[in-house]
């Protein structure tokens, strides 16, 4: 008695909730016209991220360049002739060098 | 699955058509290929259920249309997460439900009947106000609900999931739907003095 009168209430439920289908209307080409849009901007983003990043840098790196350039009169002219060893550490700035580039490829095969 | 399938179907189906696939082969398309076109069909097949159930969530079919786009947008990035393994229409529900709940300009569109039934019954008890003419059965049924119970009792009865669909679909169990629904036929009865079942 109470499965026929839970399915009769379902049906009266059912029917209550029932509704004529929504005409398209132009819905679907909104739609795609977004997802393509989306698709669009993710394409140009790294190129377009790039061109205004470069634009951004130009002056101050304008500015380093010039700088730098004139931080060079001070450079003595023996300089050329320094070998590895007269830099501090280099061994341990090699061995760090050589470290990192391990890493970085066993973190590319773990991610492969 | 829809990425397994799609690495089978991507060797030779450039040439199906679009309008007589399945909606996994469809998926698969817009997985392996970024098919467009595939999925400007499910938008085609799918958008009238999507909208339906939309409409009666929010009570307001501007929002409801917004909504569903944004769902439909989702949809299209979340594509790859669809398993296979239920319907796609209740895969497409459960990220239209989720963008719902996200959604910040929710509809208040149901306590606004609320106040019109409330303010229909101390006018005079009468069912045949002006106000409550403008009011469906349903309006009224559904504005006595939470939120999470309407959101359920449409997944049921009017998209016509079953109890284990609806579970993925609001992400609760089995038998917390159950108790949902039951809850809130309950609830339509109390508010409605509703004997023996007599609904609309």
């Amino acid at each position: 008695m109470v499965d026929r009168r839970k399915d009769r209430e379902d049906k009266m439920l059912e029917a209550l909730f029932r509704s004529d289908p929504v005409p398209d209307n132009g819905f679907s080409a909104r739609v795609m016209t977004r997802v393509n849009r989306r698709i669009w901007v993710r394409r140009l983003a790294l190129p377009a991220a790039f061109v205004v990043g470069g634009i951004i840098a130009m002056k101050p790196l304008s500015q380093l360049a010039v700088t730098f350039s004139k931080f060079l009169v001070f450079v003595p002219s023996n300089f050329g002739g320094l070998t590895l060893e007269s830099i501090p550490q280099a061994s341990t700035i090699v061995l760090g060098g050589l470290l990192l580039a391990a890493m970085m490829m066993i973190t590319k095969m773990l991610e492969e | 699955m829809a990425i397994r399938h799609a690495k089978r179907l991507s060797i030779g189906t450039d040439t199906t058509s679009v309008q007589g696939s399945e909606d996994i082969e469809l998926v698969s398309r817009v997985v392996a290929q970024q098919d467009t076109a595939a999925y400007g069909e499910l938008v085609r097949r799918h958008q009238s259920q999507i909208r339906n159930f939309l409409r009666k969530l929010c009570r307001d079919n501007e929002l409801a249309d917004d909504l569903a786009q944004e769902c439909f947008i989702h949809a299209w990035e979340k594509l790859h997460t669809y398993s296979g393994s239920g319907s796609f229409i209740g895969w497409m529900l459960k990220v239209a439900y989720t963008t719902f709940l996200q959604s910040k300009r929710k509809s208040s569109r149901y306590d606004q009947v609320l106040e019109k039934v409330g303010h229909a019954a101390e006018v005079g008890g009468s069912t045949h106000t002006q106000e409550s003419v403008e009011l469906s059965d349903l309006d009224k049924f559904l504005a006595v609900l939470t939120e999470e119970e309407r959101g359920v009792l449409i997944l049921s009865y009017a998209c016509g999931l079953s109890h284990r669909e609806i579970g993925d679909a609001a992400e609760l169990p089995v038998g917390t739907v159950k108790s949902i629904i039951f809850r809130s036929k309950e609830r339509i009865r109390e508010s409605f003095e509703i004997e023996d079942h007599q609904y609309g």
